[in-house]
This record gives C-alpha cells, sequence and structure tokens, in this order.
C-alpha cells in the first residue's frame, strides 16, 4: 500500500471522489466499499445470524417478559422507599468511575506513548494488568487492609466503591487509548505544530479528538461493567439498582418486579450506548497505510522521575499490593492449613476455569465473526438484530443466569433431547449462558477493528480485481486480526472471572476459580481465597500478555 | 517421531482428552458422576447407590456427606450455591431436576420451595421422633437439622450493662455504637420476620426504626461485625453465635460476649438449616436415607462442623458452643418465618435500614 496517498490525506480534506481521509464521514460510503457486511444477501448466512441473534436474546427478553403484568404494588413501595437511593448510587458510581477512568486510562496511555522515560517499555505491559484482577477480589483484598487505618465505617464508602472500579476498569480505556495514540501518525502532530499548537495544544486538539471513537468504546465498556456489578457494590453497601434486582428478586421472590428493576437498568445501558454514539460523532477514523507512531519525547531528569514514579506508583496501588496481600494469606493458608471448605483441588479448579473460558471464547469469537461480517448495521433490521445479540451485556449476570434457566428448563420440558440429556445443569447450557452475558464483548472488539480497516485499501483492492470474499479474508480479516485476537482475549478474561452465571448453571464436576473465591468470602475467610484468587490473577496477567503481543504483532503486520 | 518426542505426544493426548471432556460432559444425569469431587469414590455401585443434593449451606460439608459414604454405601453428589438462586434452579427444573435433597441455611427460603410445591411431604418415623415439631414443616415438607441463634453481642471490656431484648437495641444508649448486618441478608429478613411474628408489623416497624435511628454501621459479615466489637469500632451487635464459635477456637481470649435476649419472654430468635426430598426426586429412598441419617448418626457432626446447635435436643452441642450456656429459643415462630419474609423486607424499606 502506498504511503504517500494515505497520509497525505491525513488532515487534507478527503479527496471528494474517493474517500482515503482519517476523517470521512462514515456513514453510507464506507458499507458501500467494505465487503464485510455486503455478502450476507444470501439466505443461509441471513439465516444463522437471524437464529443467532434470537438464541442469545431470548434469555433476557424472557425476563423483560414478565414485565407484561407489572407488579404496581411493589414497585410504588420501591418508588417510595429504596428506588431514588439506588438511582442516586447508581449515577454516581457510573459517573465517579466513567471520569476516573477516562481521565486515568487516557492520561497513563499518552503517558507511555508519547514519552520515552526509565521503565515505560515494561510499564506499559504492566499498565494493562489490572484487568486481570476480578473487581470483588480487589474489594475484599482493599476493605480488609483499609479497615484499620481509616476505620469499619469510613470503608464501607461509595467512594471507595468507585476508586476499587476505576482501578479495575481504568485498563479497558488504557487499551483502547494507547492502541489510538499509536495508530495515530506523527505528521498530523506536526501539521498541528507547524500552524503554531504547543506540544501540549497537540495533544488536546488533534491527538485527543482523534482518539475519540476510541476512548468512547473503552468507556462504554466500563459503563457496562459498572451498571451490571453485584459483587464489589455490595462489599461496600453500595445499593445500585443491579443489587436492587437481586435484593427485590431474593428478598420477596418476587419476578415482576425484578424485572421492571432490570428493565430500568438496560434503559440506562441504552443511552449509554447513544451516548457512545453521539461521542464518536458521524466521524470514522481509519487506518493509514504508513503508522510511523509519534515522535516520542524524551523526559530527564525530575521529568523522567516524575513519568516512571506515576507509573509505578499506578502499578504498586493496582497490582502490587494486592497481590502481595494475596500472597501473605496464601501462605497462611498453607501454614495453618485451612483450605477444607472447597472439594477438589488447586489443579481441578485450574482445569475447570480454563475449560469454561477456551471453550465460551471460541463460542463467542466464533458468532461473534458470523455477526460482523453477515449484518449489515446500515439497514435497520441490522441494527436491531446486532442490538438483540448485544443484550446481555446490559443486565446482571444473575439475570442473565435465571433467564437461560427459564429458557433451557422449558426446552427441556419439551421432550426434544435423547431420554435423560437435559441442557439445565450441562456444560453447553453454561457456556450457552456466557455466550448471551459476554458474546457483545465480541462483537464490539470485532466491529470496531474491521471499521477501522480504510476504506481505501479495500478500494484498491477491488480495483485490482479481487473479489469480496477475498476481499474479506485476505485483507479485511488479516489487517483486523489484532483487533480480533485483541477482543478474545477480553472475552477469555471476563469468563474467567465470572461468578453468578457459573455458580447457577454450572454441571457437576465443574467448580471454577471464583466459585471458590465465593465459598470463602461468603464466610469472610479472606485468607481461603487467596490461593484461588492469586490463580485467577496469574492465568489473567498471561491472557494479558497475550493482548498486548497481539496489539504489537497486530501493529507489525499492518505497517 | 513419537519417541523422539514423547512430550509432543504426551501434550496432544491431553489436549485431546481437554476436548473431549470438554464435549462430553454435556449429560448430567449419571455419567458425569465420575469427575464429580462431591464423590467418593469408593462405594458400592447399587441402583439406589447415589443421590444428588443442592446445597445453600456449604461450609463444611463435604466431610459429613463422606462420612454418610462410608456408613451407608450411599454415594452424593452435591452443587452448591445461594439458597434462593438454587430455589429458582428447583423451580425451573421441575420434573426433570436431578435434585434429591434440597438443603438451606435458612427457614424462609426452604419454606418458598414448599409454596412452590417442589418439595415432597415425608413420612419417616425416625424424623418425627428426633426432629421436634416445631422444627419441621407442618406437613413434614422440610426438617431443620440444626439451629442457629441470633443474639446480641457486646465487648466484654466497655460494655456493662447489655441489652437483654431486641427492642432494646434501639435504646438512644447506643447511638453510633451499634453494628448490624445490611438488610440484604436472609439472616437479617428471618430477624425482621420474627419480630413481625410476636410484635406483629407496626411493633416490628418501630423497633427496627429505633435501631436505624442510632446510625448503625452496616457490615456484611458477622464474622467482621465480631471483630469489629472487638476493635472498638462498636459496642454491641446482632450477629449469630456459631462464628464467636470459630473466632474462639482461634483465640480463646476473644473479647466479645453473648447476651441471650428475650429470655424472660419468647426466647432468643432462631433460624435453622434445613434438608428437603424434592417432588421430583429420582431417589426419593436415598434422599430420605440422607436426611434420617444426618438428624441421628450424623446430626452431632452436622452442627459441631459449624458450631451451631443440633435441631435434636438429646443431642449435646460442642463443647465451645455448650459454654455459652443455657438459653430458651424462639422455637415457634421458625415455622412462619418464611411467610412473613416478605413482610419483613417490606420494613426494612420503609424505615432505611441499609
Amino acid at each position: 500500500m502506498s504511503s504517500t496517498i494515505t497520509d497525505a490525506a491525513d488532515l487534507v480534506p478527503p479527496d471528494p471522489g474517493m474517500t482515503t481521509g482519517t476523517v470521512d464521514d462514515g456513514g453510507a460510503r464506507q458499507s458501500a466499499v467494505s465487503a464485510i457486511g455486503q455478502r450476507a444477501r444470501s439466505w443461509p448466512a441471513t439465516t444463522a445470524i437471524t437464529a443467532t441473534a434470537i438464541a442469545v436474546s431470548v434469555p433476557v427478553l424472557v425476563i423483560v417478559w414478565s414485565i407484561v403484568q407489572p407488579s404496581t404494588e411493589v414497585w410504588e413501595e420501591l418508588w417510595a422507599t429504596r428506588l431514588p437511593g439506588m438511582i442516586r448510587d447508581t449515577a454516581t458510581l457510573l459517573i465517579t468511575v466513567l471520569v476516573g477512568t477516562v481521565v486515568l486510562g487516557t492520561s497513563l496511555a499518552w503517558l507511555v506513548t508519547a514519552y520515552q522515560f526509565p521503565g515505560r517499555r515494561i510499564l506499559g505491559w504492566l499498565l494493562v494488568t489490572p484487568l486481570a484482577i476480578p473487581g470483588y477480589v480487589l474489594g475484599f483484598v482493599w476493605l480488609d487492609t483499609l479497615q484499620e487505618p481509616l476505620g469499619a465505617r469510613s470503608v464501607r464508602s461509595i467512594w471507595l466503591c468507585a476508586l476499587v472500579l476505576t482501578i479495575t476498569l481504568y485498563p479497558y480505556v488504557y487499551l483502547f487509548a494507547r492502541a489510538a495514540f499509536r495508530e495515530q501518525s506523527q505528521r498530523a502532530i506536526d501539521v498541528a505544530r507547524s500552524l503554531g499548537c504547543s506540544r501540549s495544544q497537540a495533544f488536546w486538539r488533534v491527538a485527543l479528538p482523534m482518539a475519540r471513537p476510541s476512548l468512547a468504546g473503552g468507556a462504554a465498556l466500563v459503563g457496562m461493567e459498572v451498571l451490571t456489578d453485584v459483587g464489589t457494590v455490595r462489599l461496600f453497601n453500595v445499593s445500585t439498582i443491579a443489587d436492587g434486582v437481586l435484593r427485590v428478586w431474593f428478598g420477596t421472590g418476587n419476578r415482576n418486579a425484578a424485572a421492571e428493576l432490570a428493565v430500568l437498568l438496560i434503559g440506562i445501558a441504552v443511552v449509554l450506548i447513544a451516548m457512545e454514539r453521539l461521542a464518536r460523532g458521524r466521524a470514522r477514523f481509519t487506518q493509514s497505510g504508513s503508522r510511523t507512531g509519534l515522535n516520542v519525547e524524551r523526559l530527564r531528569g525530575g521529568r523522567a522521575a516524575a513519568a516512571s514514579a506515576v507509573g509505578w506508583g499506578m502499578f504498586t496501588l493496582a497490582v502490587a499490593l494486592p497481590l502481595y496481600r494475596l500472597i501473605t494469606w496464601a501462605i497462611e493458608a498453607r501454614r495453618t492449613d485451612q483450605t477444607a471448605t472447597v472439594a477438589g483441588d488447586l489443579g481441578f479448579h485450574v482445569m475447570s476455569s480454563l475449560r469454561v473460558a477456551a471453550v465460551a471464547t471460541l463460542s463467542c469469537l466464533a458468532l461473534g465473526l458470523l455477526l460482523v461480517a453477515g449484518l449489515n448495521r446500515r439497514r435497520r433490521s441490522g441494527a436491531l438484530l446486532a442490538r438483540m445479540a448485544t443484550l446481555g451485556y446490559t443486565v446482571p449476570g444473575p439475570v442473565v443466569a435465571i433467564g437461560v434457566l427459564v429458557t433451557l428448563a422449558a426446552l427441556d420440558r419439551t421432550g426434544w433431547l435423547p431420554d435423560g440429556w437435559l441442557l439445565v445443569g450441562s456444560f453447553v447450557g453454561l457456556i450457552y449462558a456466557l455466550v448471551v452475558r459476554f458474546l457483545a464483548v465480541a462483537y464490539q472488539g470485532i466491529e470496531s477493528s474491521v471499521a477501522k480497516v480504510s476504506p481505501s485499501v479495500i478500494a484498491s483492492a477491488r480495483t485490482l480485481g479481487a473479489g469480496r470474499f477475498r476481499v474479506a479474508s485476505r485483507i479485511e480479516l488479516p489487517l483486523a486480526g489484532a483487533g480480533i485476537i485483541a477482543a478474545s482475549v477480553l472475552v477469555a478474561i471476563d469468563t474467567l472471572k465470572e461468578l453468578p452465571i457459573t455458580l447457577i448453571l454450572r454441571p457437576f464436576g465443574t467448580e471454577t476459580l471464583p466459585i471458590w473465591v465465593w465459598q470463602a468470602t461468603s464466610e469472610s475467610l479472606w485468607v481461603q481465597a487467596a490461593v484461588p484468587s492469586l490463580a485467577i490473577v496469574t492465568i489473567g496477567m498471561v491472557l494479558v500478555a497475550a493482548l498486548l503481543w497481539a496489539l504489537e504483532h497486530g501493529a507489525e503486520t499492518v505497517s | 517421531m513419537s519417541r523422539k518426542h514423547p512430550r509432543y505426544l504426551l501434550g496432544s493426548l491431553l489436549v485431546g482428552a481437554l476436548i473431549i471432556s470438554a464435549c462430553g460432559s454435556d449429560d448430567t444425569a449419571d455419567d458425569s458422576a465420575d469427575d464429580s469431587p462431591g464423590t467418593s469414590a469408593d462405594g458400592p455401585d447399587e441402583a439406589s447407590g447415589m443421590i444428588t443434593v443442592y446445597t445453600g449451606r456449604h461450609y463444611g460439608i463435604e466431610p459429613v456427606f463422606d462420612e454418610f459414604t462410608t456408613d451407608t454405601g450411599i454415594e452424593v453428589r452435591f452443587t452448591t450455591g445461594n439458597d434462593p438462586e438454587l430455589r429458582e434452579r428447583l423451580i425451573a427444573e421441575g420434573a426433570n431436576t436431578p435434585a434429591d435433597v434440597v438443603m438451606t441455611a435458612d427457614a424462609a427460603n426452604v419454606e418458598l420451595s414448599a409454596e412452590a410445591g417442589v418439595l415432597a411431604s415425608v413420612d419417616s418415623d425416625v424424623l418425627t421422633e428426633t426432629i421436634p415439631e416445631e422444627l419441621r414443616s407442618e406437613d413434614d415438607e422440610w426438617f431443620a437439622l440444626s439451629q442457629r441463634a441470633r443474639v446480641i453481642i457486646a465487648s466484654t471490656e466497655r460494655v456493662e450493662n447489655p441489652p437483654t431484648t431486641y427492642a432494646a437495641v434501639g435504646d438512644p444508649e447506643w447511638d453510633g455504637k451499634l453494628c448490624l448486618r445490611p438488610s440484604t441478608h436472609p439472616y437479617t429478613q428471618s430477624l425482621v420476620a420474627s419480630l413481625i411474628i410476636a410484635e406483629g408489623e407496626a411493633g416490628a416497624t418501630e423497633i427496627v426504626q429505633s435501631w436505624v435511628d442510632n446510625d448503625p454501621l452496616y457490615i456484611n459479615s458477622d464474622t467482621d461485625i465480631y471483630k469489629a466489637v472487638a476493635d472498638g469500632e462498636c459496642d454491641i451487635a446482632i450477629a449469630n453465635t456459631y462464628y464467636l464459635g470459630r473466632l474462639l477456637a482461634e483465640d480463646p481470649d476473644f473479647p466479645v460476649g453473648i447476651v441471650w435476649p428475650e429470655q424472660d419472654g419468647r426466647g432468643a430468635h432462631v433460624n435453622v438449616s434445613t434438608a428437603a426430598v424434592t417432588a421430583n426426586a429420582p431417589n426419593p429412598d436415598g434422599a430420605l436415607a440422607l436426611i434420617e441419617w444426618l438428624a441421628t448418626d450424623g446430626q452431632k457432626q452436622f452442627a459441631d462442623a459449624n458450631y451451631e446447635y443440633p435441631a435434636d435436643p438429646s443431642v449435646e452441642p460442642t463443647e465451645i458452643v455448650a459454654g455459652f450456656g443455657e438459653f430458651t429459643a424462639d422455637l415457634a415462630a421458625v415455622r412462619q418465618l418464611g411467610a412473613n419474609q416478605p413482610a419483613a423486607v417490606a420494613v426494612l424499606s420503609a424505615t432505611g435500614y441499609e
């Protein structure tokens, strides 16, 4: 590919005849060029996609359906009592964590991308690693650690909860921001500088706006995670809407009232997604052919030391201290032989976790690719199917679990499976539920990376006579390959940390690491939770390393 | 080649096995018993040789099941979870459920299952003789196996005259000095249900309101509540006794004491661990055998594993628990806890209990 043509278009208004620009009007033209999204006109593909979207959305719709018979009584009582507080807590947590993760993720990403300082390379990796620590683990570690200095009363605050969530979730924004900054060409900054911008002005007026779609994508994931969290909030006595769904459901057995709250949650998620689209704007930022990367400014003396300190400080706070605490507990558990509450040893739990995470990830990946390849989101039906397929990510895990339970149990009652075979409590049933919950992560990741492939590249290939299939298989998917691997790793980490769905739907003989953590923490036996927590973090770290390798490797292939 | 690289062969075998095990484990009914950790492999292989248990009580449960298998030859396959979620699963599965026995850590949840019609009425002389009438459901759909008392606890270092009734916990004297468990937890809900049974909804609301007015520190863990009292975060609290059993086992000088509430009246609030045969049990005989064993031969081990009080009054509690002293328990309320739970949740919401 020719770097001169594409680079020149970086800031020059796009040639009206051919959309090669970094900023184009997005809509119609891109879909006219992209091979992906065009091939699904054949009916087998359409059928497969429609079937997937329906299968994945049914469990959520089953729950939502309950509100056809609204339980106004409970609803009125909720309005009069807890609901205002739930909305306030949810809004406070959501806004605080969103602002926190965007500021933290973006500035750390800019720091390791634009500046050279001691430890920069290793920090670029280490700053992603908080992703490997589940919020509920970081939560109980901090709760126990800060209890003494802060006091039991002030440690249980929404602000500390927001801090814990910010620290575990900022890597989503960091990853996207870092990838966006790395893809940017120095030329854009140079042009801005030549027009009189200072370096920091160039960041605010060029680099940051160009990274905006990626930041919005990362922030949207963070928003979903915060909205649906039910593990971390309860540790800190924060009463969110998601927590309220479970409170109403399990406290009163009133599924309708719980469903109404769940629909409120879906409503907020829809607003959040709309805001993300708005933040992306009509602009589409595509990769240009040559990615020279930004010129890195070498920091010296005090500034270099300060940059290092910020990076290492963050890592210490988010990963090193909790790890230290977990290791101390693990040693104590070993010394005092406190391992008796679970069945099966560490190896057994690790294998269970790996098996579930691997199969769920591959399933999400396959279906995600199918959807991205087949859906034409410009069409109303395509957008609807995409929304259906990603519905499960907007409701808390336990709600998905019950929805899947009800759906599969109804299928089991029809007796269409051979005698003695049941979907509820089967491995297939568990994987299905995890796909319902996490397909959105795979789909979003794949879709955004495919969307970034420059239309000009595709147009060139088409001009040279390549068919649509050839373009998709030889150009679009390889170019988006790194993004696809990254999306898979995110799904893998999500499924590895997943608790509520696995707890309700796991088959006999499958006991994952988070189940072990739950067994111990539900009895406040923090010491006994250390070993499985460490195992989750270790596997998560390996996955994070794979993620970064994929991103680096992807960058090399493309340039 | 395989001779030169036996590791590769081993590796590919492992991968193959992984794939096969991943694909092959969708049958829930029988085959997966072999790789279940909840199964001891050495029992005889009879037709009625295995039962399946859903249990919301999971602390220290496995050794008890192992003992049962050794005693009777019946294997136990179990899955753990939260009581309400296991109930949802049981209801959803209906006639297809693999569960023979369901065990809960509180009375309300098992009562809700009974109302949903997923439990079987059981006719067993062993159970009616050993378990007092108040500790099993009216038509013998569920049986308590152990009792857990929820009592007032106080610092032995700072408190001289602790309250002796649940209402007195709301005395302004304890403003800012009280620790409670959040309303999301079944133990809190069941305690308030017992207040409703004793005092009516208005009376219960008044009491809970007085607690809330004392600006309690809510801690979602009884162990941490005990520690908070020991550390001086609060002077008094409401908690279950058996956590003190665990703490005393670690540190005999732990500076928190128990006050038995309502001893001049109905007695201390007790909740129960229960077991029930499911309505659609594939192996109802095996299910009954487990519950009868837990009520008799296994009764002491079951209760002692968690420092609880045995349901059978003729069985002595463990030494540490016996050291807490004799007390009157509010047994009359146990059967009604489930029916009053929704009202309890409403009272907790109305008073702004966190």
